[in-house]
């Protein structure tokens, strides 16, 4: 069965997301009132007229908080609700209820605020650094002695690297419902990544114990990282209005306060140094991240060190300091996206590449090629790469993209034509699979065997168009030998399984399919016991396979898989198990910044082609060639999505989608008439091969999937800045993503020049 | 305002008084219960709230045998940016009327191929696709994915809407063109369930009620594409009338008084309607290249001509090509009617010379131009709003001189611009590319760019050259100006 039975839902518009939960009459709908500008001061909100507006309008300030009023798993840096000081534009101050959407709305634009002293704004992360704004002291990873090894160099080249942040543009906002339960607490719908994280935040706001607060989550409709520890607030909110009032609570936002009161990807500013031999070899190589943290901690600590272990990209280089820097801004707290930190210290890395190949007059893809890691190189983490398939796989996809001809085909273009010019790059890609906090990596999941032979499985994993939930129920069925249209995911929720993670860091699948199949395992073993006492058989040659119970292999004729359930049942035997799963073999000694973070890498290589217009300044991408290590796929449509997505993503973020502030903190790129995302039209051809060498190391010889392809993306930047460079050879690159039309007109005109990228004080 | 309507939801037909000003997309949501149709932006950029819109055709162009009262046509619009009042004597049809029978073809090749993954797009699409069907386009797999480009999907990079799109056109190239043959087709291949596709035939009477907005007209909607993008919550008390009085006020003819011939457009004509009339193509020639250059499909399909002229945004794209073309406006008030320029109109950022209670009647442009070109630059190619639009309109000399010429640009002061010393520079010369390069320098020189979240003033002074220089090599592409423009 290729169909996905949850996809068949969707494209009969029959899914349910937060916003189409049934309201009861008396539901209250939430509304927040938020700062008016980056940072200020106020002595007291005046909610009169918001009060006088409509009956039934109720206002909740920080005041009415009864447990502790704050957001942070880290750093108490973030209030719920506001208590007379703001650090960004969008931070919540009140929450106002009302009996419907818009009279929640137009009340909380009256609420006014009394007192108010605008502070100095930061902006810049740089700028947040040198006044000592900085979240907890920067990390350095080290590995031999890059000072002492630039001396062997033939060419050292530095220079600065901009990256911008990205919205995530979950096509589904934030949101949740929260009902209150006679117990004190409260029973929440939540848009959430991470129902056990929303469940103690919850807790916490309201001041109660974890068992009065039930969080559930059917899916969601994107999330790409912003739900991951970002939904907690709104559903926070709604729980507190819920106990105030007695009454369900909604706080759904539209996608304008969404966008100014959610955290993005961290824009960084960089630095780096690179040394090569005069044939390309890296001998060299120094990056200083000065990550936008925002006004709040939220999860910039374990995204720092994300950027930091992918300094080095897929190469392997012997000297190597990363050096991560938490800059504390007056921005939008940044928080999780796909990729978590890895592209920002990819392109770093890339940029550098493609500094050191126009200064040694080599081709950026020769450099990549001779620095590609091998089996067994030590990270300068002091991780061992086993298994690599860097080489293998930038290997097959230079085939496939027939990358001499290529450039030969471009080269000769470049010289025929004036108007357009073409463009070519390679971004190799090495990620990481793991929460690089450790204790995150673990997991639990609960599977019934009804005793009609339905089987229901519950676990951590958040279904949000990832497909973790079809790849848990062939996992589940596969181990079980139930068929699978005779499994049911069911959504998450926090009284069935209980203390898990967020479904993030690319691991929902390795980690909850796991648990679940150890689950499985046990029920089996359950299972096979009563067919063979049944069948009269020995254990050892019982099986179950898709429905049917087999002897010797050949299928039994009296028993199938819903017949055994029954018969367990009637047995008194204990037709659910819990399964629990805790990625073996990671260590980390952050003294040191040393360890193996890891549970193993995934690999890829893609080219991308590009066609500038040199009239317009405008460009289109022609080609994508992809070779993505999914190893054994559990399910190919859905892995083939996740790398297209990606890929889309990653591209998106490299040449398209512009976060622009200005200078007073306020976001200008606010909706999606501003901000734009890539659309059908965007994309160019995209040509995905799996390279698909099983990998014991986890769930059915599989890998992770969600976060590596976006990393493809990069080598957009690259195609188009290539493209450039043949329109003015002797211009110097600039490296300053996202990759606009306006930046590369600029760039044609001249008028970029010096602005970026130049070594610096020269 | 309370208003009562007739119209027809999937195959139920509703006759109920609704607040004219509610947008459907709340009603069909909230009233209706029908949650299939969802909200991604509320500003007509994500196509999430998807729904096809049968009403009377088009003034001038009901087929042969069918009075426009008796004809339907089907197109895709955004729910998000479409007032209930606009629901009289219209059919609304949602992802449920589709799915009412079960999968459809659409629906399965969307499932094949992988094509939803968290699934809140994916109605959005259906739509789109199944529409594209229904609508008589070309069937081919470039024309059916640009009947997506009003469609924003976060998950799949396309790809996989790309194969899904593809195997559709595939499996039906072969459409019957009148719509009534097409819609029983549709219904044989379960694209369409059997009672829908019968519904979707036949028009529904409008309640016949006046608007409450009629008497006062104090605020014109025509679109509401714009409108309700500022407005997403509108208040309860607006009486707003809406442009769209029936076939004549979406009529596009031809005129030829005063010697020279000229289009007449109704004042509810959008951009649809305008790309595809032959009468526009003919006076304009070359215009139609430029349709995917403005807004989407499903805005296009809704957003008036007129509207975006009154908007009075400095970047309108319409307004720029209407400029180039030479457009004059009939405005009618209580006292009396007048005629002013386009490039006249504007007054001032977002200000017109409309005096209170004073509608636009319609547009009208003179034809037999030689060659139309249009240059924007966005950020995005599709569905974006532009940094900086020029338009140029040329009519030629038999001996290749330039005889007459229109230059417009946007988005680099307050309005709407008018180059006259661009067009004085052309007549009476010979394309080439020193007058490319001159023209370049005059645009470069006009308005007085801003920097803002589409770009700095930097960017739009080079734009406003470029642009230039990029009209005159499409305006003569056999001269291949641009090899020399860049040596």
């Amino acid at each position: 069965m290729k169909r996905n039975p949850d996809s068949a839902l969707n494209v009969m518009g029959k899914t349910t997301y937060v916003d189409d939960m049934p309201e009861g009459a008396d539901m209250l709908h939430a509304a927040i009132v938020t700062s008016p500008s980056a940072h200020g001061r106020f002595a007291r909100l005046d909610a009169s007229a918001a009060l006088a507006f409509a009956p039934g309008v109720r206002v909740i300030v920080a005041a009415d908080v009864p447990g502790e009023n704050q957001l942070s798993t880290s750093i108490p840096d973030e209030p719920m609700l506001s208590t007379g000081e703001w650090h960004y534009r969008g931070e919540v101050l009140a929450l106002v209820l009302a009996p419907t959407r818009s009279i929640a709305r137009k009340a909380a634009a009256l609420v006014t605020i009394e007192g108010r002293e605008d502070l100095p704004v930061v902006v810049d992360p740089r700028e947040a650094y040198a006044k000592g704004a900085v979240i907890m002291t920067p990390r350095t990873q080290r590995s031999g002695d890059p000072e002492a090894a630039y001396g062997m160099c033939d060419v050292v080249v530095s220079g600065r690297v901009e990256s911008g942040g990205q919205e995530h543009v979950y096509l589904e906002t934030q949101g949740a419902i929260a009902y209150p339960d006679d117990s004190g607490g409260v029973r929440v719908l939540s848009g959430t990544q991470s129902p056990s994280g929303v469940q103690a935040i919850v807790a916490r706001i309201l001041g109660v114990p974890m068992n009065l607060v039930e969080v559930e989550t059917r899916r969601l409709g994107g999330a790409f990282g912003g739900k991951e520890d970002q939904a907690s607030g709104w559903a926070a909110l709604a729980s507190l209005g819920a106990v105030r009032t007695g009454l369900p609570v909604k706080l759904y936002l539209n996608r304008r306060d969404d966008m100014a009161s959610t955290g993005k990807r961290h824009p960084y500013s960089s630095d780096f140094k690179i040394g090569l031999k005069k044939d390309g070899t890296i001998l060299a190589f120094e990056a200083d991240y000065y990550q936008n943290a925002g006004a709040a901690t939220d999860l910039s600590p374990a995204i720092i060190p994300r950027t930091m272990f992918h300094a080095a990209g897929a190469y392997h280089i012997p000297n190597v300091r990363a050096t991560g820097i938490m800059c504390r801004t007056n921005l939008v707290p940044f928080t999780a996206f796909r990729g978590f930190g890895g592209p920002q210290g990819i392109f770093v890395i890339e940029c550098a590449i493609d500094k050191a190949a126009r200064a040694l007059g080599m081709d950026p893809a020769e450099i990549q090629r001779k620095n590609l890691l091998s089996e067994g190189d030590v990270s300068h983490y002091g991780m061992s790469m086993d298994d690599a398939r860097a080489k293998e796989t930038f290997a097959l996809c230079m085939d496939k993209a027939r990358w001499p001809e290529l450039r030969a085909g471009i080269a000769a273009f470049n010289a025929e034509n004036k108007a357009y010019k073409r463009g070519a790059a390679v971004l190799p890609l090495c990620f990481g699979i793991s929460f690089t906090k450790i204790m995150l990596n673990q997991g639990g999941a609960l599977v019934h065997v009804y005793n009609d032979g339905s089987v229901s499985v519950s676990t951590g994993a958040i279904e949000m168009g990832q497909g973790v939930g079809r790849k848990i129920a062939i996992v589940v069925s596969r181990t079980l030998g139930a068929p699978l249209s005779s499994v049911r995911v069911e959504s998450t929720r926090t009284t069935t399984v209980a203390n898990t993670v967020a479904t993030a860091a690319s691991s929902g699948a390795d980690i909850n399919a796991m648990a679940a199949q150890v689950a499985c395992i046990e029920l089996k073993k359950r299972l096979v016991a009563i067919a063979a006492e049944t069948l009269g058989a020995e254990p050892g040659s019982v099986g179950i396979v898709d429905g049917t119970v087999t002897v010797d292999g050949k299928p039994s004729a009296e028993l199938s898989f819903a017949r055994l359930a029954t018969a367990a049942y009637e047995r008194r035997i204990d037709l659910s198990a819990h399964g629990f799963y805790a990625t073996p073999g990671l260590h980390y000694d952050m003294k040191a910044e040393h360890g193996t973070p890891f549970l193993y890498h995934v690999y890829g290589c893609a080219v991308v082609t590009a066609t500038l217009d040199v009239v317009r300044g405008s460009y289109r991408f022609d080609d994508a060639f992809i070779v993505h290590d999914i190893a054994e796929s559990i399910d190919p449509l859905v892995d083939m999505g996740q790398v297209e997505g990606a890929f889309a993503q990653g591209l998106g973020w490299s040449c398209l989608e512009e976060l622009k502030f200005d200078a007073s903190g306020r976001l200008l790129s606010d909706t999606l008439s501003t901000y734009k995302l890539p659309d059908a039209h965007f994309m160019p051809r995209m040509d995905v091969d799996f390279f698909t060498r099983p990998n014991p190391k986890v769930v059915a010889n599989s890998k992770a999937v969600g976060e590596p392809p976006l990393m493809y993306g990069i080598a957009g930047y690259f195609a188009v800045l290539d493209a450039l460079k043949a329109a003015r050879p002797d211009a110097p690159s600039f490296y300053d993503l996202p990759m606009t039309p306006e930046k590369a007109m600029l760039f044609l005109t001249g008028d970029l020049d010096g602005a970026l990228g130049r070594e610096p004080g020269r | 305002m309370i208003r009562t309507i007739g119209f027809r939801l999937n195959e139920t037909d509703y006759r109920i008084s609704v607040r004219e000003e509610a947008l459907a997309l709340d009603w069909i949501r909230n009233e209706a219960g029908l949650k299939g149709t969802k909200e991604g932006c509320r500003e007509g950029d994500c196509g999430a709230c998807l729904v096809l819109l049968g009403g009377p055709i088009q003034g001038d162009q009901a087929p042969e045998g069918l009075s426009a009262k008796s004809a339907v046509e089907w197109r895709s619009v955004t729910s998000c940016t479409l007032a209930m009042g606009e629901l009289d004597g219209r059919h609304v049809v949602t992802i449920e009327g589709l799915a009412s029978a079960g999968l459809t073809p659409v629906m399965e090749a969307m499932l094949d191929e992988g094509a939803s993954q968290c699934g809140f797009c994916s109605p959005g699409f259906v739509l789109a696709l199944t529409g594209y069907l229904v609508s008589g386009a070309r069937v081919d797999p470039v024309e059916a994915m640009v009947a997506v480009e009003g469609n924003l999907c976060r998950c799949t990079g396309y790809g996989s809407i790309r194969r899904a799109a593809a195997r559709l056109a595939g499996e039906f190239s072969d459409l019957p063109s009148g719509l009534p043959e097409r819609l029983a087709i549709l219904a044989e291949r379960r694209v369409l369930p059997a009672g829908l596709a019968a519904a979707m035939a036949v028009p529904i009477a409008p309640s016949g009620e006046k608007g409450s907005g009629e008497a006062v007209a104090r605020l014109v909607i025509g679109g509401g594409t714009d409108y309700f993008v500022r407005n997403p919550d509108p208040d309860p008390s607006l009486a707003p009338s809406f442009s769209d009085k029936g076939p004549r006020a979406r009529s596009i003819r031809e005129s030829s008084a005063g010697g020279r011939s000229a289009v007449v457009l109704g004042a509810a004509v959008n951009a649809t309607d305008f790309f595809s009339s032959p009468v526009v193509r003919e006076a304009a020639p070359g215009v139609e290249r430029f349709e995917l250059d403005v807004a989407s499909p499903p805005i296009r399909n809704r957003a008036t001509l007129a509207g975006n002229i009154v908007n009075a945004s400095p970047i309108a794209d319409m307004t720029a090509m209407l400029i180039a073309l030479g457009a004059e406006l009939r405005l009618s008030g209580a006292a009396a009617s007048r005629t002013v320029a386009l490039e006249d109109f504007f007054v001032g950022y977002k200000k017109t010379v409309l005096a209170p209670g004073e509608v636009v009647e319609s547009i009208s442009f003179p034809g037999g131009w030689s060659s139309f070109a249009f240059e924007k630059a966005s950020k995005r190619e599709r569905l974006d709003i532009a940094t900086v639009n020029c338009a140029v309109a040329v009519r030629m000399s038999p001996d290749g001189t330039i005889a007459e010429a229109r230059y417009s640009a946007g988005g680099v002061a307050a309005t709407p611009l008018r180059l006259r010393d661009a067009e004085a520079a052309m007549i009476g010369r010979k394309p080439s590319a020193a007058l490319a390069r001159e023209l370049g320098t005059i645009a470069a020189g006009a308005g007085s760019p801003m920097s803002d979240v589409r770009g700095s003033s930097t960017y739009r002074k080079r734009l406003l050259e470029r642009l230039a220089w990029a009209a005159c090599c499409r305006l003569w592409p056999e001269l291949r100006l641009e090899e020399e423009l860049l040596a």
